[in-house]
């Protein structure tokens, strides 16, 4: 069994226990956790936002909650304005993040390294500072509320956001749709300029590449998936809090996307979703469980820089070589972060 | 109203000769290092909560200012040799790192010293009549020791030989390895320095602010201001945009309020980090 097949295998399981999961937990009586896994899938989406952006394009973002905050609003304020059914909503809220993102983009993408990291956070602190003191827009810190529409209504038939089990099915549903998207982009010939311009972006630009419209697209691209995320959440949540736009969520979803691992289209799952059920368990019994997430943080960095999926993909290719078969296939993780990006960057 | 005006700039220079301090120690880990210290404000707030923990069990503020800076070099020098140096070689991603650290701090203050805010009563008492009105006589005493401590620091590093040692990995490590100086060692000081640096400037704001675990993460923009705009790197600059800034943040919030003005500097700061990325002063000395 080649190590590709063995990985196909592996998604076909995952996806099969995913959409398992409203039927099977309740049956162990945990119903709480459905909520759960549907909140892991939500947040795995922000930080596949800045897998996108550090993985595959070379650009560390400490600002995409401001992004996750467009989302939230775009979804609240259309429904309490012009009162929209769900997918308008949901629509308005992506595109309202992408716009925001080819706005700060235009001017966040000229800088690299540092300075990108930098500025990404200054836009995000500009707009939380302003959400925060436009209390009759957004409510501020406290949030404003909304009844979520139906997400589908035909004749007597309707399919509403109260039920847990539908909620559940219509988060999966974007989340696999964004997830399929986004592996789509990789893998075309657009993914490859935007590892070009990681790998070089000298070399990209002799190639005819151009690295500015390169790297912006990138980013609305990342804007738009963590807009998706937000504008999924304030559902979930049946709220917007410009809290949420803070930049300790964009360093969240960094910490999430760097312990799955940054150059794997599926890590933003496992990091989410192993520091999210970390969390549920480890909150119940120690207040201070956070202690341990920074700890994870450092001691991925140090030891495991390609994260969960990284270390996934090396067992799977290692039990798969031993087998007998010469693998056909290199896992098309890229190594987390090249250490010669920044020297040459300056 | 023009006198309340003053006093508000004069309140804006006493903080910010404080962030100075504090940003300067952010400035000399980035110019050394090439490492964005996401924890550095949580640097500040264990100097806070360190100067009101010894102050209020030894009964002296002063042994407090003698003894948290200190206990900031030897937590410098551990978490240097714990936690960056084995991340050095992936520069980006110390960014990550420190995030991870300030979480640790954060919640190792929370869990031991608790997590409601606390006052600590000023050092020295009584007020002076300052433009109408009275001014509190130890922030007048705290802008004069910052002041103090950062010419003390500019001393140190044009006068001694460890001074000299960190400009000279600063501006060539590889030449500085050639010449003997031993740069992981000079690395790991200036890492510790600037740690020290920010618990100082702990101590001297406790009495003025609020002591909790939080208080770091509103200071760390503020500092981060501060090192873009006055350049990264450009130590000089770095202390000039703090005041700069801070004066300017407290003449302002005379006329908005404090969000907006905070709102205006970080606009500014994004025009200097696009259209002048060596700092507003990059045409002097570096």
């Amino acid at each position: 069994m080649t190590a590709a097949r063995a990985r196909l295998i592996c998604l076909i399981v995952f996806a099969a226990a995913l959409l398992a999961v409203p039927h099977v937990l309740p049956a162990f009586g945990a119903t709480f956790w459905v909520n759960i896994v549907a909140e892991i899938l939500i947040w795995s989406l922000l930080a596949a936002s800045v897998n996108l952006l550090l993985g595959f394009t070379g650009l560390l973002s400490f600002g995409q909650a401001l992004y996750f905050g467009f989302g939230m609003y775009g979804v609240a304020l259309s429904i309490n304005n012009w009162d929209v059914g769900f997918l308008p909503a949901l629509l308005i809220g992506i595109a309202a993040a992408s716009a925001m993102a080819l706005a700060t983009g235009i001017f966040a993408v000229r800088l690299t390294w540092h300075y990108f990291a930098i500025i990404t956070v200054v836009f995000s602190l500009i707009f939380y500072f302003a959400a925060m003191s436009t209390k009759w827009l957004t409510g501020g810190d406290d949030g404003m509320s909304f009844s979520p529409p139906p997400v589908l209504e035909i004749g007597d038939f309707s399919l509403t956001l109260a039920d847990t089990t539908t909620q559940y099915y219509v988060i999966l549903a974007v989340v696999a749709v964004a997830f399929a998207v986004k592996a789509l982009i990789v893998n075309s010939p657009l993914g490859l300029s935007f590892k070009a311009v990681r790998e070089n972006h000298r070399r990209a630009a002799l190639i005819g590449i151009n690295v500015f419209r390169t790297r912006l697209v990138a980013f609305v691209i990342a804007g738009a998936l963590a807009g998706t995320s937000g504008a999924l959440f304030a559902f979930f949540g049946r709220y917007a809090s410009a809290s949420y736009m803070f930049y300790h969520v964009s360093g969240e979803a960094v910490v999430w996307a760097v312990v799955g691992g940054s150059g794997a289209l599926l890590g933003p799952l496992f990091g989410a979703g192993s520091l999210i059920i970390f969390r549920e368990i480890a909150s119940n019994f120690w207040e201070n469980y956070l202690l341990a997430v920074g700890a994870i943080t450092i001691l991925v960095v140090m030891f495991a820089p390609r994260g969960i999926a990284g270390a996934w993909n090396d067992m799977l290719q290692a039990l798969t070589t031993r087998s007998g078969h010469a693998s056909d296939t290199v896992a098309d993780t890229a190594p987390a972060v090249r250490n010669n990006a920044l020297p040459e960057e300056r | 109203m023009n006198e309340f005006v003053l006093a508000l700039a004069v309140n804006g220079l006493v903080w910010g000769l404080i962030i100075a301090l504090i940003a300067l120690g952010l400035s000399i880990i980035f110019g050394l290092l090439d490492v964005i210290n996401m924890a550095h404000g949580d640097f500040f707030m264990l100097g806070t909560v360190g100067g009101l923990a010894i102050a209020v069990s030894t009964g002296s503020f002063w042994l407090a200012l003698l003894i948290v800076p200190l206990i900031g070099l030897l937590l410098g020098a551990a978490i240097e040799w714990l936690v960056i140096r084995p991340t050095l070689r992936q520069a980006s991603l110390t960014i990550v790192t420190t995030f991870g650290l300030s979480m640790i701090i954060q919640e190792t203050v929370r869990a031991t010293y608790g997590p409601q805010p606390r006052r600590m009563a000023a050092p020295i008492d009584g007020t002076i009549p300052l433009f109408g009105i009275d001014y509190d006589l130890y922030r007048i005493a705290a802008a004069i020791f910052s002041a103090l401590c950062l010419a003390a620091f500019f001393l140190f590093l044009n006068r001694t030989k460890i001074g000299t040692w960190i400009r000279a990995v600063r501006h060539d490590p590889e030449t500085a390895t050639s010449l003997g100086i031993p740069v992981a060692q000079i690395t790991a000081f200036t890492f510790a320095l600037g740690t020290a640096m920010a618990l100082l400037g702990g101590v001297i704001a406790a009495p003025i602010t609020t002591v909790e675990f939080r208080t770091g993460i509103d200071i760390l923009p503020f500092c981060f201001m501060a090192v873009i705009i006055g350049g990264l790197g450009n130590l000089q600059g770095t202390v000039a945009a703090a005041i700069m800034l801070a004066v300017l943040e407290g003449l302002v919030t005379s006329v908005v309020d404090p969000t907006t003005a905070r709102i205006a500097s970080l606009a500014f700061m994004s025009a200097v980090l696009l259209l002048r990325p060596h700092g507003l002063f990059s045409g002097a000395t570096r």
